[in-house]
């Protein structure tokens, strides 16, 4: 039977999850897990390697499909959608892996972005991150670490999306590119809400609005005021 | 000791095997790289190429028209396949495309023998004129079959580097799950590029056609030909199909002129070498492994 999809939202919130449930196989990785978003909000979810928080996103995304639960994004029912289908209503998901086509060129990355979405405004792309503009012609397996992480959200960016579900993004990277990335997503977090697993606690609680803490598949807190948002105590939770 | 005119007739036939090979091999290629699946059906696709072109040419006298009609019932069986049968098939492992789409080729020659009987047929051969090279004289529909080829190579080439479909494969290629990511609905590219693959076979089928005669089983003869030519240019690589069907073509070619079995057992000879030094065959990636 498909997962229920009938909740309605809460005020302002464009993405809700509620009591999810994931497995690979036989094996549980989700346990009832709720999440929401409001509209321009950061959410970040903390946990050790292994505690479900890259499968939560790939089940929102569509890369997973839950067990039971529902994910709703704007009063649409995400479960059981095709991937590609989530990502043209604006939901779009930046895996860890920092994985870009690397046989192709930076151009033709964001040209398979602006494909995918019709929005060929590139210059809000590179405003974000000029390096890019010097890069557009180069393959994108020759990209360093921060530059690839600069491509993929660049290309996610194309098509206005209303939600980012952002895996990782600091992982590996020089500290001044993370510094970047952190205004980066201050400044995108005036249109977009930011849905992001993080390991990096004191960017988390820099920009977060509120933070959930996974441990073994199992939501185990809910931070939402200023007070809390602080890495020791977030530290508490992992 | 072998004389230029043997030997420069010896290339030419193998060039123009290598052709068939490689307008086989390539759907093969892609279908691996993109969808992961093994895709056996191509060489029904071929079988089928062959005796359109049979029918057809019979009916109107043109073998050309033949070769085209081929390739359009060959792109449109391909594409009713890949509809019904392989969405069932892309999420599971490798092994179940394998078993499905030889069921289908076997399935396939049976529909073949239903109508058109299990006697070989003649296709004639569009041109008899030939040309004179190094001395020796060459059969002009032999070369027309290897420019085809080239014009093949090219226009996948043009196809994956200048148009946004064939971006969003050569990127399928490299990960399926990130173009999805983008929105890009893959569903789509793999129906076109499954349509490619298997009308591509088609055009091989017509090709040789006139160079052999047409059978139920004639994909199955040429089944280990065209796997080798996947495995040594490396699967997904469209250059290094192209240069193995090429290096495959002379050594079946060559290596018959020398001693005739050396056509069978050159190739497989030869796949063991480049395997043994290359695992990933001539132009293979590990970009590949998924």
């Amino acid at each position: 039977m498909p997962p229920d999809s009938g909740i309605a939202l809460n005020d302002g919130e464009i993405l809700s999850v509620r009591g999810l449930t994931a497995a690979y196989g036989e094996s549980k990785v989700l346990f009832e897990i709720d999440l929401s978003a409001k509209h321009r909000q950061v959410v970040a979810c903390v946990g050790r390697n292994g505690a479900g928080k890259t499968t939560l996103l790939k089940s929102i995304a569509g890369f997973v499909r839950p067990r039971s639960g529902s994910i709703m994004a704007n009063q649409v029912s995400l479960v059981g959608l095709k991937s590609y289908d989530i990502a043209r209503m604006g939901i779009k998901y930046i895996p860890q892996d920092k994985k870009v086509f690397s046989d192709l060129t930076v151009r033709e990355n964001l040209e398979l972005g602006s494909y995918a979405t019709g929005d060929y405004d590139w210059n809000r792309i590179t405003a974000y991150f000029p390096k890019l503009r010097e890069l557009m012609d180069r393959k994108a397996g020759y990209l360093s670490g921060g530059e690839r992480q600069m491509l993929m959200i660049g290309r996610a960016l194309l098509g206005r999306p209303k939600v980012l579900l952002i895996d990782e993004p600091t992982e590996g990277l020089a500290p001044s590119i993370v510094a970047h990335l952190k205004d980066v997503f201050t400044e995108l977090s005036r249109n977009t809400a930011l849905v992001m697993v993080e390991q990096n606690l004191p960017l988390v609680c820099a920009i977060a609005a509120k933070v959930y803490a996974l441990k073994e598949g199992r939501m185990v807190a809910e931070l939402t005021d200023r007070e809390s948002i602080r890495p020791e105590v977030c530290e508490r939770y992992l | 000791m072998m004389d230029a005119q043997l030997l420069a007739s010896g290339v030419i036939f193998g060039l123009s095997i290598g052709s068939i090979f490689f307008l086989m091999a390539i759907g093969l290629s892609l279908c691996f790289g993109l969808m992961r699946i093994i895709s056996l059906d191509q060489l029904l696709y071929y079988s089928i190429g062959a005796y359109i072109t049979y029918s057809v040419s019979l009916a109107t006298g043109s073998i050309w028209l033949g070769m085209l009609g081929g390739v359009f019932v060959a792109g449109i069986a391909s594409m009713a396949v890949e509809r019904f049968v392989f969405p069932r098939i892309y999420e599971r492992e490798i092994t179940f495309s394998m078993i499905t789409s030889f069921g289908i080729l076997i399935g396939g020659i049976g529909i073949i023998k239903y109508f058109w009987g299990v006697v070989p047929r003649p296709v004639p051969v569009p041109t008899l004129a030939q040309i004179d090279i190094l001395g020796t004289e060459v059969p002009i529909y032999r070369l027309i079959v290897i420019v085809v080829a080239a014009l093949v190579y090219i226009g996948i080439w043009l196809f994956l580097n200048r148009t946004i479909i064939g971006k969003a494969i050569r990127a399928g290629i490299e990960d399926v799950e990130h173009v999805e990511g983008l929105g890009i609905n893959v569903s789509r590219l793999f129906t076109i590029t499954f349509i490619i693959a298997g009308s591509l076979s088609g055009l091989a089928g017509g090709l040789h056609a006139p160079l052999i005669m047409v059978d139920p089983q004639m994909g199955l003869e040429v089944l280990a030909f065209v796997f080798m030519v996947v495995i040594i240019g490396g699967l997904g690589s469209i250059k290094g199909t192209l240069v193995s069907a090429f290096i495959v073509g002379q050594v079946v070619s060559l290596g018959s002129l020398v001693y005739a079995p050396l056509a069978q057992m050159a190739p497989f000879a030869i796949m063991l070498l480049i395997l043994l030094v290359k695992p990933t065959g001539l132009y293979g990636s590990a970009l590949l492994k998924r």
